[in-house]
This record gives C-alpha cells, structure tokens and sequence, in this order.
C-alpha cells in the first residue's frame, strides 16, 4: 500500500499543443531533407539526382508547412512580431526566431538557384512555360549562387537542427527533456523520417530507380539502428545513475503501463526496418520509410505530450485526452492538409521533379495553354 | 512569503479569494492547497512480530509562484515578458506575452500555466496589485488560520521574517535541487512532500474544459 494518497491537486494542460509536435516534426524533416538534396543538387552526383529531386521537395514542403504550425502555437499569430521587437538572447526559442526565417530564405534562395537550368529549359509556348523561363533569370551557369546558398542554408539549417533540441534539453524541470540525447535523438529521427519521406513520396512519383532505393532503404535502416541505440544508451544513464536527469525520468516512468508499451513501440518501430531491409529489401522500401516517419512523428508526440504529462510536483501522471478541435485533432489534421496542399502544384507545376512541358506535352495543366 | 503548515487547515479560502481577486479563469489555479493523506511509518518491531503501521494524517500543502531569487522561467522567455521587479516579484508582462509556453515548462512548480481567456503566461503575482496599495495579497488576507504570512525578508522586523528567525531549524523550501531560490518557505513541511509527490494520484481533479 502506497503511505500517500493525493486527495486535492490541480492538472495542468498541456501549455506545448500538438502544433508544436507538428513544427518540430516539420522543420526537423525538412531540414535533414535538405541535407539529402545536397549529393544530387549541389556535388552533382548523378546516382543521386533524383533521390535529391524528391528530398528537395519534401525539404521545401516541410520547410514552407513547419513555421505556420509554430505561428499557431502562439494563439494568435501576430505576436511573433514581438520576437523581433524584444528579443531575450538568453532563450534558445529567440534565437530560433532569427534561424527558422534565415533557413527558409535560404532554402527558397537554393531551390530557385538548382532548379535555374530547369526552369530556362521549360518546353512549351503558353503563359506559364514563359514566366517559367523568365523566373530563371537567364541561362548563365551560376555555381557560385547555388553553392553560396547551399553554404548559407547548411549553417541555418544546422543552427535551426541546434536550437530545437536545445530549446527542449535545458529544461530542467521536466526530467524526460533535460538530456543531451534530446538533440541527437531529434536530429536522428528526423533524417531517418526524411529518407522514410522520400521513400514514400517515390511511391507515387516512381521517379526512383531501385537499386537507389535499396540503397536508401539500407541508409535508413542504419539510421534508426543508431536511434535504436540513442535509446539503450539513454536506458543505460538512467539504469546506472550516470546521469541525474535520466535516472529521475526513467525512475517516474518505468511504474507506468502506458510508457512500458511505449518504450516497446518505440522499440520495434526503431528495429523494424532493419529487419525489413534484410528480409525483403526490394518490396519493403517505402514501408520502411512509412515506419520511419511514423517513429519520428510519435518521438515527438511521446516527448512533447507525454513528457508535459508528468507533473513537476504532483502524484502520478496528468491526463491527456486529445481534444477534437484546433488544440487538438483538427491542428494535427490542418497542418498535414497544408502540407499536402503544397506538396501537389509544387510536385506537378514546378520543375522540382524535372524539367517541365506546358503547352504541348503531356505534363499538361489545365487552363495553361 | 512563509506558510506555516501546521495552522492550514485545507479550506481552500485562499484559493477562492485569488481567483476572485485575479479574474482567475475556470479550471486554472494561480495557488491552490494539495491535500494529501500521508501514513506515516509504524515503529520499528520487536523481533518476531509484524511491522505494524503508524498514524494517518492529512497534510496540507498550499501551492503558489515561488518568486524565486533566481527564477528558471526568466532567462527562458524569448520576449523578456517575464520579470523581476525590485521588490522580488516576479511578474509577466502581459503585453508582451506571445504565450509560447516556454515558461511554462521551464517552471519547476507547475505554478504557471496558459490562461485560456487570454492565451498568455499567468501566474500568482503575490497580488502585486494590492501590494502595491499598501495591502495584503488576497490568499494572505483570507487565511483562516493566518497559515500564510506576507512581508519583507530584507526587513529583520517583518512578521515574515521573525517567524523564519523563530522557526529556522523547520524552514524547508519546495525542490531545492532545482537550485533557483524560492522565496516561498514552509515551516512544518513533511520531507516525502517537498518533491515530486510518490504517492497515489489524485483523486480530485478540475472538471476538464468544456468544449467551446
């Protein structure tokens, strides 16, 4: 029998709603897919080039989708204004405020300066395949431009990568968050959800070949090998009281059912595609690149509302229930329909994807001749 | 502010008289008194018999902002809307507020959290309005059991201070690990509650929000 029973206590809400697992979710694929545009784009490496064709437009859907998320976390999205007005150097969430808008600008700058020869080379006589050739700006071989802003976008990139699992790491009071893996494990994930991304997005574009695929299947299984080993190493600081923070955190955790099942699914979710990539790597790439965005997705919503569900004084855990309005289901929902809203007129209208046609040819749009 | 536990007696007067007081929206608390039901260890026994179990009590404890010295909730505010004035008194600018939480979690009390009217950081401000009127805060002024004193700890001569100097071997403060200074001190506190409580959750909570 337990010798203290809590008979009056008050809950606290979750104040980090499921907008904010939506940004983080957003910005850390977008920034990792960044990464992976940068072999094709930037090194020119041809095996990669369509691979980095599909991580370009997942960074840039993700990157476009995660800020309004972020805005809409703050109730009423004016405010961010004061960001800028008064800024406090000493938070981590102010200097975000200047990288997400330095990473943004930079990777709008890059995409426009890879896709130039694309965008002069679009076929065609209509209206669009003019303006397209006129937002190249001229045909001449910038490498300078596109290498400056793949530079600028890599630093803001890794400083917005930096800032989000800081941000999370020096909160003390919330043991589960006051770790050092936060930021790796953050990053990680993300890069294993953004090669998952482009897995998934070849599924419909089948712009992939499949010994690429393969091959990116095999990269993501490593990936979430390493997650996978975030993990245990995180288990061993707590097990072993080898880091303060993780040993409260697993001591308040480790009597809960729900985080037991949890850990488990996080577990098998990490695990997965390993297993899948050796049993059957030619059928199961884009599964894994499912399960992949599935873990980053849920390490997210594991650390932001569950880890807000542990009360800093009180007995036991709060309850979370997820509401069906803006603060809960319907946020979830809006930004994956933003995402999706950008996704198609920038896969079938922009040259992301290759080299476009209007006017003629069969990449035809309606309305655009 | 000091509380000396063992004159509170769970009413809950303060809680109402801050919400009164501050506008305090449904559901949401600046301060309120946790109830606990605390067994306390049986005496040792005697070789060859059973442990047996010892008294069981209620325990009170009121909860607040702690208007820490070195509050962890400031330096985390990206717009600086949350600080500290000369007296000590931490308070949130609400005019600068874009109620992005941060403080909220970076809080190690749980006393802060998301007004729902107004989607900004709201805390006990140890009624700095009334302070400022020359009174009391509103929880002090309606202690029954005068649990709750007010006043200047830089003042040797203040009640607050004369109860800490009279009772300085059982003045604890909540989570001091946490290293950030609280300036709410507790005079009687059972060490089991001054952390994060182990014990068997609550069983009275706030009805949840309705929705809108």
């Amino acid at each position: 029998m337990n010798d203290i029973i809590e008979m009056v206590n008050v809950t606290r809400p979750p104040a980090w709603l499921p907008w904010a697992v939506q940004y983080f979710f957003l910005i850390g694929l977008s920034v990792t897919a960044f990464g992976l545009s940068l072999p094709g784009f930037a090194y020119r490496l041809q095996s990669w080039a369509q691979a980095s064709r599909l991580a370009l437009l997942g960074s840039l859907t993700c990157g476009l989708a995660a800020p309004v998320a972020l805005l809409a976390d703050l109730h009423q999205p004016g405010r961010f204004w004061e960001f800028y007005t008064h800024p406090n150097l000493h938070s981590w969430m102010a200097w975000g405020s200047f990288f997400i808008p330095g990473y943004v600008a930079g990777l709008l700058a890059y995409t426009w300066a890879v896709l130039r020869p694309d965008l002069a080379t679009t076929a065609g006589e209509g209206m669009v395949a003019q303006l397209y050739r006129r937002l190249a700006f001229g045909t001449a071989h910038l490498a300078w431009l596109r290498n400056a802003a793949a530079i600028w976008t890599v630093t803001f990139g890794a400083l917005v990568l930096l800032y989000t699992g800081m941000e999370v790491m020096v909160v003390r009071a919330r043991p589960l968050w006051n770790t050092p893996l936060v930021p790796v494990q953050f990053a990680l994930t993300a890069l294993g959800g953004a090669i998952g991304l482009i897995l998934v997005l070849d599924l419909f574009y089948r712009v992939l070949d499949r010994p690429m695929a393969v091959r990116l299947s095999g990269f993501l299984a490593l990936v979430m090998l390493c997650v996978l080993g975030g993990g245990v190493i995180w288990l061993a600081l707590g097990l072993f009281h080898l880091d303060a923070s993780t040993a409260v955190a697993l001591a308040i955790l480790s009597h809960y059912g729900a985080w037991q099942v949890t850990a488990v699914w996080a577990a098998v979710a990490a695990a997965l595609p390993a297993t899948l990539y050796l049993l059957a790597p030619v059928r199961s790439t884009w599964l894994c690149g499912l399960i992949a965005l599935h873990a980053a997705w849920m390490f997210r919503w594991t650390i932001f509302i569950g880890g807000q569900g542990v009360p800093k004084t009180g007995a036991g855990l709060y309850g979370y229930q997820l509401p069906l309005g803006p603060e809960g289901l319907l946020g979830i929902v809006a930004v994956a329909g933003l995402w999706l809203f950008l996704l198609i007129p920038l896969a079938e209208l922009s040259p992301i994807l290759g080299p476009r046609q209007f006017g003629h040819g069969r990449r035809l749009t309606a309305g655009s001749a | 502010m000091v509380v000396d536990l063992a004159r509170c007696i769970g009413c809950q007067s303060c809680t109402l008289s801050c919400i009164h007081e501050n506008a305090v929206p449904e559901n949401s608390f600046r301060t309120i008194v946790s109830v606990y039901e605390l067994q306390d260890p049986g005496e040792l026994p005697h070789p060859g018999e059973a442990q047996q179990s010892g008294a069981t009590r209620m325990a009170m404890l009121p909860r607040l902002c702690n208007h820490c010295q070195d509050p962890a909730c400031l330096p985390v505010c990206p717009v600086a809307a949350t600080y500290q004035r000369p007296d000590g008194i931490v308070v949130v600018d609400a005019d600068r507020c874009v109620g992005c939480g941060y403080c909220v979690q970076a809080c190690p009390y749980d006393a802060r959290f998301i007004n729902p009217d107004t989607r900004k950081a709201d805390k006990c401000t140890f009624c700095a309005q009334r302070i400022d009127a020359g009174l009391l805060p509103a929880c002090v002024e309606s202690c029954v059991g005068g649990a709750r004193v007010f006043g200047n700890l830089n003042d040797p001569d203040s009640a607050a201070s004369r109860l800490l100097v009279a009772h300085a071997e059982d003045v604890q403060v909540l989570r001091p690990e946490m290293r950030t200074q609280p300036k709410v001190f507790y005079i009687g506190l059972d060490q089991r509650l001054s952390d994060k409580v182990e014990g068997e959750p609550t069983l009275w909570r706030p009805t949840p929000p309705q929705e809108a």
